[in-house]
């Protein structure tokens, strides 16, 4: 309890003294933390965006015309059989007809199918795959078809795209911060050697009245971790200010794909943000005392 | 040294047994030791003998004076006490606790057994003279109740309770020397130990100090004193210690100063 209280305010002492490297300290810190955060919601962004473009991508068969529906009807069995199918679903001419009909006027734009003065959707086959990657197997089942099967429209290449987005993402934002997350320790780390050197001569003086290691250790990790804190209350705070700008900029982006902020994730980054915080500050602050007071 | 002093029984003390085994087991008898040095030798890493087959012992109440020129080896022997230095061979005992095999979780423990002055005082500059002295206190775990009583006591000692809220750069030397003194009573130490306490104070106000620590002596702690200054130690008829070339080349109780001014 005594080394607790005397230990907060050696440390806010020596905030208020070293100002400059506090300051330094805490700003990159702020830096950092930003970046993970910004990391965090962008991925989890991301991951919700191809959740939910995976549940709607499905692979289309267009059959040929005047397909006799007995085989149509096996060719439909044979593929529900196969385990990475999850449904499928036939669609008759007027459907298709209907389906574009409804996305174009939900889209506001023109019907087009006017025009032509018939009806230009062959009938279909909609297969949707439990996962979307695995779609090989099928893909042979439809093109062993020959005859009955005219075209295979696939949409993978897209969530392929994404995918692949999307890991890079991760690998390049991952190695970014655990960079910024050195630096931000070696500057801790610097900074609390900072705090030592000026209080020198106080620390002489303990070691030479009998105080333990803990009484001369703890007051610099407790400035650590508030040099943490520091950062971390101003990146929450930033995000607090930021948080109706970004997730306006999301939706347009993002339109109607709900990458949605969840209180969950509000949470989660919070959390993620003051741990990270305080983590780095004690950690920083940690190796900068055990390092001198072994020398010493 | 009172007789009913707990110090002086019990096995940490060896050597005082042996001298009156079997003809006075009364342990109370006994004269206790506040520092051992048997055949110390510190070579430091570049080769340098600072010290070299020291033998030493201070019986508990004693004043004593370290003398001798500089770089013979006052400041080593010093260090060695406090266990800032450790000997390269040889035997340290201080306050009942033997150096040689100490840790350094126990070192906390053993200075505070022992006071410290210096001649450059090292005051803390932007706490008070009541401040300075309370942190040796907090910094050990002291609660506060206690801190303010142990500090009015020490202010009162040393004679500086109108002084207590300036800061040491508003004192006198001889006003920062009398804090930095009480600042070493604070754990109540069984050994005082002085390094050129007067070193940086005119004559009138060395005596001051002087006679602040013979006071301090007669209440029971043991002083050792390391000094340039004859007229003091000449006049004072004392013990007197004198290092040479990392060697001690006298040791005469009553002793004289010579030429190591």
């Amino acid at each position: 309890m005594h080394l607790i209280r005397f230990s907060i305010r050696q440390s806010l002492e020596g905030l208020g003294r070293n100002r400059v490297m506090t300051l330094a300290a805490s700003v990159t810190m702020v830096l950092m933390l930003v970046l993970l955060a910004s990391l965090v919601v962008v991925l989890a962004g991301m991951q919700a965006g191809l959740a939910f473009v995976e549940g709607k991508v499905e692979v289309r068969a267009e059959l040929a015309g005047g397909a006799p529906a007995n085989l149509v009807f096996g060719l439909q069995e044979r593929l529900e059989a196969l385990p990475e199918v999850a449904e499928v679903r036939y669609i008759s001419r007027e459907e298709a007809l209907e389906e574009f009909r409804a996305r174009r006027a939900e889209a506001g734009e023109e019907d087009l199918s006017a025009y032509a003065g018939y009806n230009p959707f062959p009938a279909q086959l909609s297969i949707r795959l439990r996962d979307p990657r695995q779609s090989s197997q099928v893909l042979s089942v439809l093109l062993e078809e020959g005859g009955l099967v005219e075209r295979v429209v696939e949409q993978q290449k897209v969530i392929d795209r994404l995918v692949g987005v999307t890991a890079l993402l991760r690998t390049v934002g991952v190695a970014i911060l655990v960079l910024v997350g050195l630096t931000v320790l070696l500057i801790v780390v610097n900074s609390i050697r900072m705090a030592m050197m000026v209080r020198e001569q106080e620390i002489e003086i303990m070691r030479l009245v009998g105080a333990s290691d803990t009484y001369i250790r703890w007051p610099f990790i407790v400035e650590g971790v508030l040099i943490g804190l520091i950062g971390a209350g101003v990146t929450l705070l930033l995000l607090v200010v930021a948080y109706g700008p970004i997730s306006q900029l999301a939706n347009i982006v993002a339109g109607q794909v709900p990458v949605g902020f969840s209180e969950a994730l509000v949470a989660q980054v919070a959390i993620l943000v003051l741990g990270a915080g305080l983590l780095l500050g004690g950690v920083g602050a940690w190796i900068s005392v055990r390092t001198y007071l072994r020398r010493a | 040294m009172t007789a009913a002093d707990p110090r002086s029984a019990g096995p940490a003390l060896p050597s005082a047994g042996w001298e009156i085994a079997g003809t006075d087991p009364v342990p109370t008898e006994e004269p206790a030791i506040a520092v051992r040095l048997d055949e110390v030798v510190k070579q430091y890493p570049n080769g340098k003998n600072a010290l070299v087959d020291v033998d030493l012992v201070i019986p508990e109440g004693d004043f004593v004076f370290l003398v001798g020129p500089s770089g013979a080896g006052k400041s080593t022997l010093i260090k060695i006490l406090v266990h800032d230095e450790v000997a390269t061979s040889g035997y340290v005992e201080v306050a009942g606790r033997d150096l040689t095999r100490m840790s350094r979780r126990q070192v906390p423990r053993l200075r505070r057994e022992i006071g410290i002055v210096f001649q450059d005082f090292r005051l803390l500059p932007r706490k008070t003279v009541r401040e300075n002295i309370a942190f040796a206190l907090e910094v050990t775990g002291t609660k506060g109740p206690r801190i303010r009583d142990t500090v009015e006591r020490l202010l009162a000692l040393v004679g500086l309770t109108d002084q207590a809220d300036q800061l040491p750069g508003t004192l006198s030397g001889g006003e920062m020397q009398r804090t930095a003194i009480a600042r070493a009573m604070v754990h109540d130490p069984r050994l005082v130990i002085a390094d050129e306490p007067t070193g940086n104070l005119d004559p009138l106000i060395s005596w001051e100090i002087i006679q602040l620590l013979l006071r301090i002596n007669e209440m029971g702690t043991t002083v050792l004193m390391a000094t340039h200054d004859a007229e003091v130690v000449t006049a004072l008829r004392k013990r007197v210690v004198a290092l040479e070339g990392g060697r001690i080349i006298r040791d005469e109780v009553g002793g004289y100063h010579r030429d190591y001014a």
